[in-house]
């Protein structure tokens, strides 16, 4: 007995836009160079990110995927980002860094986004109890 | 008998056989571009401004790092033993404004460093306040 395909083509395209409608476009650039820290405290993330800040290991600042000139132009996008959100779940801001940047380079940023009224979400890789 | 040339219809429809192929096509492709990627993280709440200026003046625990050591309340301790000292703070259990713990680093820290101590003060119920440097 023939399998009957003719609606194969209308499910094929359904799944074809469930996954464009689910994924989502990385707002990372991929040229950043980054070597996270890791710990075992670290979850994995619940809320979404309103924005995504990162340093790479060089102690350039990205927004977005956007290089930007210093911790002043974080604090402002944050804020800008940030300015109709109503609960805490909307102020999460992911922030990446390389481990090796120093003190001088990643405190300023922290500071901006906590000015800006973001929650910052310091993103780390986990590492097996024990080792 | 003359033959009859019979007119060839051509009909309008477009061939759609095909199509169900095409769009397999598209969704292996989707299906092996795109990447999980799962990041975990540590939340931390820092308090900004005026808040911020509020909990140094309260005193709280501080926590140091400085000469790649970590230092709780001025004395020297191991990474372990800052969790542990944090943990017996029971912070989680107290009001919001009795659970900042201060994190001062000095010069060229490394992220990493920083990070584990972020880590320890989150995983203990804290919030982090930066401690100002002064100028």
């Amino acid at each position: 007995m023939p399998v009957p395909t003719a609606s194969m083509g209308d499910i094929a395209f359904l799944l074809i836009i469930f996954f464009l409608v689910c994924s989502e476009v990385s707002k990372d650039a991929a040229d950043i160079q980054v070597t996270l820290p890791s710990s075992e405290r670290v979850e994995k993330n619940k809320a979404a990110a309103a924005a995504r800040v990162a340093i790479d290991q060089a102690g350039q600042i990205y927004f977005d995927g956007a290089k930007v000139e210093n911790a002043k132009d974080v604090e402002w996008g944050v804020r800008a980002l940030l300015a109709n959100t109503v609960v805490d779940d909307q102020r999460h801001v992911l922030f990446r860094c390389d481990a090796a940047v120093a003190k001088e380079t990643f405190e300023p940023v922290l500071k901006a986004i906590a000015e800006g009224g973001g929650i910052i979400d310091a993103v780390g890789d986990k590492k097996e109890p024990g080792k | 008998m003359a033959r009859r040339r019979e007119k060839k219809h051509r009909t309008g429809t477009i061939p759609t056989d095909s199509f169900s192929d095409i769009a397999f096509l598209l969704i292996i492709y989707f299906l092996v571009a795109t990447s999980l990627v799962k990041l975990q993280s540590i939340s931390a709440d820092l308090p900004s401004g005026e808040k911020a200026e509020q909990a140094q003046a309260e005193k709280t625990p501080i926590v140091n790092l400085r000469g790649g050591q970590v230092f709780f309340n001025d004395k020297p301790v191991e990474l372990a033993e800052l969790e542990e000292r944090l943990a017996a703070l029971e912070l989680a259990a107290k009001e919001p404004e009795k659970r900042v713990v201060m994190l001062e680093t000095a010069k060229g820290t490394s992220y990493d460093a920083y990070f584990q101590a972020l880590a320890a003060i989150s995983a203990s119920g804290g919030v982090v306040a930066l401690v100002e440097e002064e100028k």
